[in-house]
């Protein structure tokens, strides 16, 4: 009773296309569902705390650059009134050397919401004047400007051709405010000018990069701290899912499935719940933010920093979606190959 | 009570027809497991040989090695020494591909707690093993439905199975093992969480199974209705194989089945 053995006749395992796990693990989930809602609750949280800092940072940055245009529009009013005066009923230059910053453009609607009469614009064509509700806007040539004006805005960065003096042919009696960081311009002795922009101090700068640079820190280590609970919670509750599952992968091995079979089951399961986690946690950590937001800072501006900074915003969802992903796959990778190294005799032990 | 050396003459006899040839081979396996550093002889040398068609039921008590003996002709365990050899292929030599295969489609399985998936219809549950195998799921799904209702389950495919009583369930458990169309089927205890008359049942089906298809079947069992069905019994005791018989040469009220 001497056995021949020939190694060869028996045939290789065909490799299951992924859609057949996938349908598998869709029903196990579907099963499971309680089970699965908890772990994609622990995704869903440590992505929805991940996307309410990128979204609060954001927000942040929108809000306070909007404080800060706004403590620079009211400085230079002031420093232009106190000069000037009241604007209403007031004619006033604007000499526009390239484009108008967005300070510049809210000064002229304050003016025009304090009552400013007319304001007479020296621009290229190509500059788009600004629209005002009551005053009147007029272009006119650089020689006509300033006749009656109480006030000349400079918003250039340079001499205009021809010299400053030229400019202030029509009206020696108006002010020359410089909107923008001029040094020492060259003026004849009797023009008036006034420095309407403010420039920060090298000490300033270095303190406010020093704080950014402290608040990334600060975020960057608790957002790693978060991530970590989560890949831990996922790496649990998989591993959990594993053990639950003994003899249900220890059966499918009896019937035929490849190791590799199974430990794609894992991931495909872990990453699906880190999909869907990670989705609600974009939306979830996002709504939350701009809600805090709007309660701390008002509804309005809250809006508009979120409005304005949306593009920010879709890209911090889409990496929080991407690190969501990733994170639970390889949350699942241990669990994944402690699975499929199983022994199908696993399925043979009658004891649950 | 013979030595196990005259029942070995059973073998011979069998051997000799060349209608019967070996499915599984088993030549001196030895299994030694570790459990916390100290060593666990779990067989301490069996030799057999399975025939094709036969009805082989191995009896023991628990602890004797049984399933160690079992899972190694099963493929499930590699021996620590010795040849297992289905199909005249030595199973050592495979690599998990190869075994995967023959498990997919040359074995099938049925187990004692009926190791259903459960988040699978019973119907799911059958077609696995054909999916595994590559069958497409259109073809794989007219074959389940066909073997469910040859164990008469025709009306519960789409049950889960923990909807099932424990016969049926044992049903789709034989179902699935034949989905594949084995060769052999190796059955652990399958009657033993069933009541007198489902255990029956289930037997009278495996035996169906045998005539009909020509399969081989191999169970271990304590279930004297079933060790009257069978062909040949083989006793395994302090992991060595000590008589084999067949029922007809055996006393049933003997108090060795009781």
């Amino acid at each position: 009773m001497a056995a021949s053995p020939t190694s060869s006749e028996i045939p290789r395992q065909i490799t299951l296309p992924i859609g057949v796990a996938f349908e598998v693990v869709m029903q196990g989930i579907r099963i499971r569902f309680g089970r699965s809602v908890v772990t994609v609750t622990g995704v869903l949280f440590g992505i929805a705390f991940l996307m309410s800092i990128f979204t609060g940072i954001v927000l942040k940055n929108g809000l306070s650059s909007e404080e800060q245009l706004r403590i620079e529009v009211n400085r230079m009013l002031s420093f232009l009134i106190a000069e000037t005066g009241q604007p209403k009923g007031h004619v006033m230059g604007l000499i526009v050397d390239g484009s108008l910053t967005p300070a510049e453009e809210k000064v002229f609607a304050e003016l025009d919401a304090q009552g400013l009469d007319k304001l007479q614009v020296v621009a290229p064509a190509t500059v788009v004047l600004p629209v005002l509700s009551s005053t009147q806007v007029q272009r006119v040539a650089l020689d006509g400007v300033g006749t009656g004006a109480s006030a000349i805005l400079w918003t250039g960065e340079k001499e205009p051709a021809g010299g400053w003096t030229t400019a202030f042919k029509g009206s020696r009696q108006a002010v020359l405010a410089l909107t923008r960081n001029v040094s020492a311009p060259q003026v004849a002795p009797d023009v008036h000018v006034v420095f309407l922009a403010s420039a920060l101090s090298d000490e300033q700068k270095a303190k406010e990069q020093a704080a950014t640079k402290r608040e990334n820190f600060r975020n960057g280590w608790i957002i790693t701290i978060s991530l970590l609970v989560t890949v831990i919670g996922i790496s649990n509750a998989m591993l959990m899912s594993v053990t639950e599952r003994f003899r249900e992968i220890g059966t499918m091995k009896c019937l035929g499935a490849l190791s590799a079979f199974v430990r794609r089951m894992f991931l495909i399961e872990s990453a699906l719940m880190g999909l869907v986690g990670g989705l609600l946690g974009c939306v979830v950590g996002f709504v939350f933010s701009v809600l805090v937001y709007m309660i701390s800072y008002g509804f309005e501006p809250a809006l508009h920093a979120t409005l304005a900074g949306l593009g920010s915003l879709i890209l911090f969802a889409l990496a929080s979606l991407v690190c969501s992903l990733v994170l639970s796959t390889l949350a699942a990778l241990y669990p994944a190959s402690v699975a499929s190294e199983m022994v199908p005799a696993t399925a043979l032990r009658s004891s649950i | 009570m013979k030595t196990a050396e005259e029942y070995y003459d059973l073998f011979f006899e069998s051997e000799g027809d060349p209608k019967r040839p070996c499915v599984i081979q088993a030549v001196d396996i030895k299994k030694i497991y570790r459990k916390s550093g100290q060593e666990v002889q779990a067989l301490r040398g069996a030799t057999l040989d399975v025939f094709k068609g036969e009805y082989l039921s191995i009896m023991g008590p628990s602890g004797s090695g049984k399933s160690t003996l079992f899972n190694a002709i099963g493929a499930l365990v590699k021996p620590t020494s010795g040849k297992v050899y289905i199909d005249q292929v030595d199973i050592a030599q495979l690599d998990t591909n190869e075994l995967a295969w023959l498990r997919c489609r040359k074995i099938g399985y049925i187990f004692q707690s009926y190791n259903l998936i459960q988040v699978m219809t019973c119907l799911e549950n059958v077609m696995l093993p054909m999916s595994f195998a590559g069958i497409e799921s259109e073809a794989a799904r007219e074959k389940a439905i066909k073997i469910l209702e040859m164990v008469g389950l025709s009306h519960r495919i789409l049950h889960k199975p923990s909807s099932l009583s424990g016969g049926q369930q044992q049903r789709v458990a034989i179902a699935r093992a034949l989905a594949n169309s084995p060769e052999i089927i190796l059955a652990d205890e399958p009657t033993a969480n069933l009541d007198q008359h489902t255990g029956q049942e289930m037997i009278d089906l495996l035996n169906d199974l045998k005539c009909k298809l020509g399969v081989t079947i191999i169970s271990a069992t304590h279930d004297l209705k079933m060790l009257q069905k069978s062909d040949r019994i083989l006793w395994i005791e302090d992991g060595r194989i000590v008589r084999t018989a067949k029922p007809s040469e055996l006393d049933f009220s003997s108090k060795d089945f009781h």
